[in-house]
């Protein structure tokens, strides 16, 4: 070893020490970041104090009630109000005639209708409100609308919108395709041809709802002076209902005024409805000169909310002997529904992270939404990655199957790291690809490798009905065969699944990526604090607080959260794709920095500091770093500030950073950063009865930074159940366009019997966007689960099953079944 | 939406069953109304004739759960928590304690009665299959009579039975059976709480010297309603309990089963697990002896 070797590496282990010093005095200098704080909400929530949407009442207020046609698709004749329109308990009527403004929205496309005029095209559409004092007399009056209509054909088949005889949803668009996102890297020929072995698969996902535990609530009064409108309710987005309720009413936005209430859940749900019940309330309050409530019933608000996108995904992958995949041609279809709401940017994620994350040198996808008169599909939690990881990780385990290496092999083979290039072109630089190390992580903390080559082992002896095909019409196949009983001690099966994802932070360049925060320190060092992005029960509220908190050196406590109003705050855009913590937390920590100095100039002009000496901000107290015996409490500071006539006040403003997208090609730097995440997931599977339990979830996830442990696992025991009713039990299915489960004796989410243990751990970084580098969370934990669960089901089991949700009937008839599979008798 | 109905809730018996005489026919008995206030809120076309709801929670005439003679009587309004937490029947009716703590959730389980289940008469009725293979038997009160009849005679259809408009049911009635039976309660849901019953399977067996002296096996949720196998039972009764006998009884259930129920939609599934759960389900209960 020469001397300059010696030297440098001398000098590159000081380096590296001294840094891993600094981080950990740095990670350790926290006061709160990173600490469990209990949510400032939930004392409220779960004493039953906090008021939601339908505890807010007005006097004189009056009730919206809705009405729809029985059927999916129809032109309409007439509506007959003549029984109902001169009775008492009838305010008045209000219809899309009702509407001075814009009658249809839409982000992408105008195609939705605030009221259904000339027809509908799917059986949550509204025609028409009912307003009147008494709820309940509207709903009786409801029956007695007489409604003439001519039906026309229902397309309910999404793999048959694109065919040319397909009946059209919106004819006035001539297509029933919603958007097309093509990705084209490398060549995908030669890509195959240099490629040892090809796998095509197909796999397919379900409708879901969101099923957040409160329905939809909304309350419109008439400002004095025919100032506008303001409107309270349990609603996602304050501005982006703003926006609607100003265009419909052809409003300035300063004449519409949004409150939220407290949130009952929303998933990504109470966005494009709640928007659509806010412009309807606002009608008819300038109409009625009264406040007018619409409080969804559980089946109003199934009905009639927006659903997960069911996806069709064929995935074509060349791989060579080694594990290396080659080239990747992914072909995915989205069933839209009746309207194109958020579909082109859900599917917009879908084609920037088709592949996983993995390095493939060549890539052809092509992602398509097209129109059917099925409920229509827009934003939920995961927002376009859960179905593409479903497909995307099944596959990449059957490939390790068949060149017999393990599912972390294979993924350590392709995964992402630091100068990797995305499917999308992008270099990934300038963050931390925690990718291998979120793998590394879950699967030593559940022994991954070592059970899954042991339960592979046993699941080739597992029966299953492997050689039956059970069918209700041929009865002789309905009989076991004495071989077909199963010995007790082999009905269980163990096994032991994971997922692997990296998820674009943020809205990428879906849009404008930029959030506002407003601090506002008081003269007794208490504060009030707002941003423009709002609480939709992940905890924002408590961790701005933290953050703001933190930056101050005082307390928590310190800080009151103000109830978010479109009136007092900057539209930041919409709380949606795990941006909050990032952007609004970003725009947090900008104020109260410059709150920050502001305090520390009269501190340094009281005291006399030079410009070297280092003022630190703690506990609730203001000391110069290196002379830490004389200090000032935070309060006589503000106080001293105040008095001078200096402002405490600020608004704090993070913008994103650029990113570039050519959407001919599907290339660019799609998002600025990236979180990691991988999920492992244990199961038993009752291989005669087909249930799957989940017995334990390991879930590491890189979320940057964690600023309140406690909420981020909540985040992490909320996603993963979440995501265990996606790969087990949630559905949504329609006859004609009309949903069966609009109720939750049969729509069935996961109960607290029916997941194990989920243990969170984080792995964090050193990320520069964020506030000391927090990312995002929600949606990863939840976008990983099924896929985790169906690959730990094939563990078990040994075969594919290729359709979400993995419940009874598809574990044992490896399909789904339906009512329609045999019309005859009561359904048992 | 509910619609406008009269609420009664009489303190005794005597007024029930005056009620009951008076109103013959508009009115309906509401105990734990986890069925009908649920089915009025959907409208449902078997509740729709109720134009009064007579509370029989504050009657204690139906209330307690006791030892008679070689019986144990549970009354009427006792709900299925009541039932979960009472220990005479977990001693002598276990299979009833565990039918009682899978149905629903906690709040419903303190809400609803087991009579209500099998008044109700649902194809799924968890508690029906226990009750049948012991033999339970009820007691009908009116104005006019009371009487006493089998369980499995009340029952006759889905969502109907033998209650005449007057009646009330006040009573079940179990008879303590002998100590050499053994047997379980099996359900299968789609998940493990608040969960509507896809298979459910009751069964008691006295086995001696590996020779079924005695069997009583009942299913619910896949026959139009809960059953016993009463010519199943019969035939069993003297052979030998083993792996190849308990196979070819549970491939014959399955065959009474189709016989009786018709080919369903869900047939393809039902069908084949019944009989697989059937299966382990009696190894279950042998390996208990």
């Amino acid at each position: 070893m020469s001397q300059y070797t010696i030297l440098s590496f001398l000098f590159h282990s000081i380096r590296v020490e001294l840094l891993f010093i600094i981080n950990y005095i740095i990670m350790n200098n926290f006061s709160t970041i990173g600490k469990p704080i209990i949510r400032q909400d939930g004392y409220a929530k779960v004493t039953g104090k906090a008021k939601f949407a339908d505890d807010i009442n007005y006097p004189n207020q009056l009730f919206g009630v809705m009405l729809r046609l029985p059927i999916a698709h129809a032109k309409i004749i007439k509506i007959d109000y003549s029984e109902i329109e001169n009775h008492p308990s009838i305010k008045t009527i209000i219809t899309s005639k009702d509407i001075p403004g814009e009658k249809r929205i839409g982000i992408i496309k105008k195609d939705q209708p605030i009221f259904c005029d000339e027809k509908i095209v799917t059986p949550g559409d509204v025609v028409g409100m009912l307003v009147g004092e008494s709820e309940r007399e509207l709903l009786n009056l409801r029956e007695k609308v007489k409604y003439e209509y001519e039906t026309l054909p229902v397309l309910s088949d999404a793999t048959k919108a694109l065919q040319p005889d397909a009946p059209l949803i919106h004819p006035e668009l001539e297509t029933n395709l919603i958007i097309h996102h093509p990705l084209r890297k490398g060549d995908i020929e030669q890509g195959f041809s240099q490629s040892d072995f090809i796998l095509e698969q197909t796999y397919t996902t379900q409708t879901i709802e969101h099923a957040y535990i409160e329905p939809e609530t909304v309350i419109a009064v008439p400002l004095e002076d025919k100032k506008g409108v303001k409107v309270i309710g349990s609603i996602q987005n304050p501005h982006s209902a703003r926006n609607v309720v100003s265009s419909v009413l052809g409003l300035p936005l300063n004449s519409v005024r949004i409150r939220q209430a407290e949130l009952g859940g929303s998933f990504g749900g109470k966005d494009d409805t709640m928007n659509i019940l806010s412009a309807r309330t606002a009608l008819a309050a300038l109409k009625t000169g009264q406040p007018v409530k619409i409080r969804y019933s559980r089946e109003d608000s199934i009905l009639e909310s927006y659903k997960r996108h069911p996806y069709r995904m064929k995935y074509k992958v060349g791989y060579n002997e080694d594990g290396k995949i080659k080239a990747m041609k992914i072909d995915i279809l989205a069933d839209g529904g009746a309207y194109a709401s958020m579909s082109p940017f859900v599917t917009w994620r879908t084609v920037v992270q088709a592949t996983g994350p993995y390095e493939i040198e060549n890539v052809w996808t092509d992602v398509r939404a097209v129109y059917t008169n099925n409920p229509y599909t827009g934003a939920m939690r995961g927002f376009g990655s859960p179905q593409p990881i479903f497909a995307q990780e099944s596959i990449m385990d059957e490939i390790a199957i068949k060149l017999n290496k393990t599912p972390d092999e294979i993924r350590r083979i392709n995964g992402l790291r630091i100068g990797s290039i995305t499917s999308t072109g992008q270099k990934l630089v300038k963050h931390d690809v925690n990718l291998i190390k979120v793998l590394d992580a879950a699967t030593e903390k559940s022994g991954f490798t070592e059970k899954w080559k042991t339960y592979k082992q046993n699941s080739e002896t597992a029966n299953n009905y492997q050689n039956k095909n059970f069918i209700a019409k041929q009865e002789d196949s309905l009989f076991l065969e004495k071989g077909d009983f199963i010995p007790s001690e082999k009905l269980l099966k163990k096994g032991i699944g994971l997922a692997l994802s990296f998820r674009g932070c943020s809205l990428g360049a879906e849009g404008i990526d930029a959030a506002a925060a407003y601090l506002s320190v008081q003269a007794d060092g208490s504060a009030y604090l707002i941003s423009g992005l709002a609480e939709n029960g992940q905890g924002l509220r408590t961790t701005f607080s933290i953050i703001a908190a933190e930056v101050l050196g005082i307390s928590v406590e310190n800080i009151y959260y103000l109830e978010h109003d479109t009136g007092i705050i900057a539209d930041s855009g919409p709380t949606v794709a795990s941006r909050s913590t990032l952007m609004g937390g970003g725009a947090v920590k900008v104020a109260a920095e410059i709150i920050k100095v502001r305090l520390e100039d009269t501190l340094r002009t009281e005291w006399n500091l030079k410009k070297d000496e280092k003022v630190v901000f703690k506990g609730g107290e203001i000391f110069v770093a290196t002379k830490p015996k004389r200090s000032i409490q935070f309060k006589k500071l503000c106080n001293l500030t105040y008095n001078k006539g200096i402002s405490l006040s600020t608004i704090g403003w993070y913008p994103g950073p650029k990113v570039e997208w050519d959407e001919e090609i599907g290339q660019g730097s799609a998002y600025f950063t990236y979180v990691y995440g991988c999920q492992v997931a244990e199961v038993t599977v009752n291989i005669g009865t087909g249930e799957v339990y989940v017995d334990r979830v390991v879930a590491v996830h890189d979320p940057g930074r964690v600023i309140n442990l406690m909420g981020a696992q909540g985040q992490v025991y909320g996603g993963v159940t979440q995501g265990a009713g996606y790969g087990l039990w949630e559905e949504i299915t329609t006859e004609e366009g009309s949903i069966r489960e609009l109720n939750f004796d049969q729509y069935l989410i996961p109960t607290s019997k029916d997941i194990g243990e989920i243990i969170p751990q984080f792995v964090e970084g050193d990320e520069q966007f964020g506030p000391w580098g927090a990312k995002a969370l929600g949606e990863p934990t939840l976008e990983l689960t099924a896929a985790a669960i169906a690959n730990a089901v094939r563990n078990a089991v040994g075969i594919r099953h290729f359709s979400l949700p993995l419940n009874l009937e598809e574990i044992v008839l490896k399909r789904k079944l339906s009512p329609l599979d045999l019309k005859r008798g009561s359904a048992l | 939406m509910i619609p406008s109905i009269e609420y009664i809730r009489p303190e005794n018996l005597y007024d029930l069953l005056t009620l009951l005489n008076k109103h013959n026919g508009d009115a309906k008995i509401l105990a734990g109304g986890t069925d009908i206030i649920t089915g009025l809120q959907q409208g449902l076309s078997r509740f729709k004739k109720i134009k009064i709801l007579i509370d029989i929670n504050n009657i204690p005439e139906l209330k307690g759960i006791r030892k008679e003679k070689e019986n144990i009587v549970i009354g009427a309004a006792n709900t299925f928590s009541d039932i979960i937490n009472n220990s005479l029947i977990k001693k002598y009716f276990p299979l009833l304690t565990k039918a009682a703590s899978g149905i629903g959730s906690a709040q419903i389980r303190n809400r609803a009665t087991m009579t209500g289940n099998f008044v109700n008469n649902a194809p799924c009725a968890d508690s029906v299959p226990a009750l049948l293979v012991y033999d339970a038997s009820i007691k009908l009160e009116s104005l006019e009579q009371h009487k006493e009849i089998l369980l499995k005679d009340f029952l006759r259809r889905p969502y109907q039975t033998r209650l005449q408009t007057d009646e009330v049911v006040t009573e079940i009635k179990l008879p303590i059976l002998s100590e050499n039976y053994l047997g379980d309660f099996y359900k299968l849901g789609r998940r493990r709480s608040l969960s509507i019953s896809r298979i459910t399977l009751a069964v008691l067996m006295d086995i001696q010297d590996s020779i079924i002296k005695d069997i009583r096996f009942a299913s619910g949720a896949v026959t139009p309603i809960g059953k016993r196998f009463e010519e199943l039972e019969s035939y069993a009764c003297g052979k030998k309990a083993c792996d190849e006998f308990f196979k070819e009884l549970s491939l014959q259930m399955g065959k009474q089963i189709l016989e009786q129920t018709g080919l369903r939609w869900s047939s393809a599934y039902k069908l084949p697990v019944v009989q697989q759960m059937f299966y382990q389900f009696l190894q279950r209960v042998h390996c208990l002896s």
